[in-house]
């Protein structure tokens, strides 16, 4: 391992440590806030239920355009990426749709409902994890990158349908607090923005160790062709 | 958006019952946010603990590969 690589590795485990403080930090900070005046302490999951959001969704963003860049170029690298990127953004999703669950069964009564932008989020979820499976599915590299951007690039539709949902049609989800007409008091702006900044942080961090997992599964692929022709 | 503090929520109570069942709701909703903040954190951590025995398989398999071609080259 060369100089260069070990100083990436201690930068990326800084950052990493440096998002999981800034959460820890923030979870003793978000149990001192005092409760919203309407929903009481479970409001405060906005602090992780929407940060995991606008994560994911940034995700499908890089996604769609390493996807773009990779039918262009024909370069693996975009292709690496935009696996890596993809993965991370459904988990954070994952966490999304479950702490979204979660708030609605108080506020709600109900654990689920079929409006827009519960479901649509829903059928992204499914074509971020179909994506996935497209590539297990799939053998030769260059037919499985091709077919891959395009799906992912076909997925990238259902993106603003999730986000612009609650504009466009009438749900039981809430406009959101931010571009909804909303207002929160400074003292939580600066702890959501934090919150926010970190999860973003985590989610690089995540992509950029997949994304050399993906280039070591390009090394691995290499050396078994090079043994099978031996 | 309006915060209030538990103590005055409690103050604009009219009857036992009422406080009890404001102390019930208060619970249950901590309850869910921990179950929420847990279960966003537990899917993080799955994922971190998946991305680390992949990157453990990985390494196994290079090493491996690379050992076996040189046996190869050598004999």
């Amino acid at each position: 391992m060369n100089d260069r690589s070990v100083w990436g590795d201690y930068i990326l485990y800084l950052l990493g440590a440096g998002a999981i403080l800034i959460l820890a930090r923030d979870i003793n900070v978000i149990a001192r806030l005092p409760n919203e005046a309407q929903q009481g302490a479970i409001f405060k999951i906005i602090f992780f239920h929407v940060p995991v959001a606008i994560t994911a969704m940034m995700a499908a963003a890089v996604a769609l355009v390493a996807s773009v860049l990779f039918l262009v170029t024909r370069d693996f690298r975009y292709d690496a990426l935009a696996v890596a990127v993809t993965e991370v953004g459904l988990a954070f999703l994952a966490a999304n749709l479950i702490t979204g669950s979660i708030w609605g069964r108080i506020i709600w009564g109900q654990w689920w409902a079929w409006d827009a932008r519960l479901t649509s989020a829903l059928v992204c979820w499914i074509l971020y994890a179909a994506y996935l499976m497209l590539r297990r599915a799939v053998e030769e590299p260059t037919q499985r990158a091709t077919f891959a951007a395009v799906w992912s690039i076909f997925s990238f539709i259902d993106v603003p349908i999730v986000i612009f949902s609650i504009k466009w049609w009438r749900t039981q989800h809430p406009q959101p607090v931010f571009w909804g007409g909303g207002s929160f008091p400074p003292d939580w702006l600066a702890v959501f923005l934090w919150n926010m900044l970190a999860m973003v942080l985590l989610a690089a961090v995540m992509t950029v160790v997949r994304l050399r997992q993906e280039d070591a599964q390009r090394e691995l692929d290499s050396l078994r062709r090079t043994a099978h022709a031996m | 958006m309006h915060l209030s503090s538990i103590p005055l929520v409690f103050a604009q109570m009219t009857s036992a019952d009422d406080i009890v069942r404001e102390a019930a709701r208060l619970q249950r909703n901590y309850e869910f946010l921990s179950y929420g903040l847990t279960i966003a954190w537990v899917i993080l951590v799955i994922y971190v603990l998946l991305m680390v025995s992949r990157e453990r398989k990985l390494k196994r398999e290079i090493a491996s590969l690379k050992a076996m071609i040189e046996d190869r080259r050598k004999s």
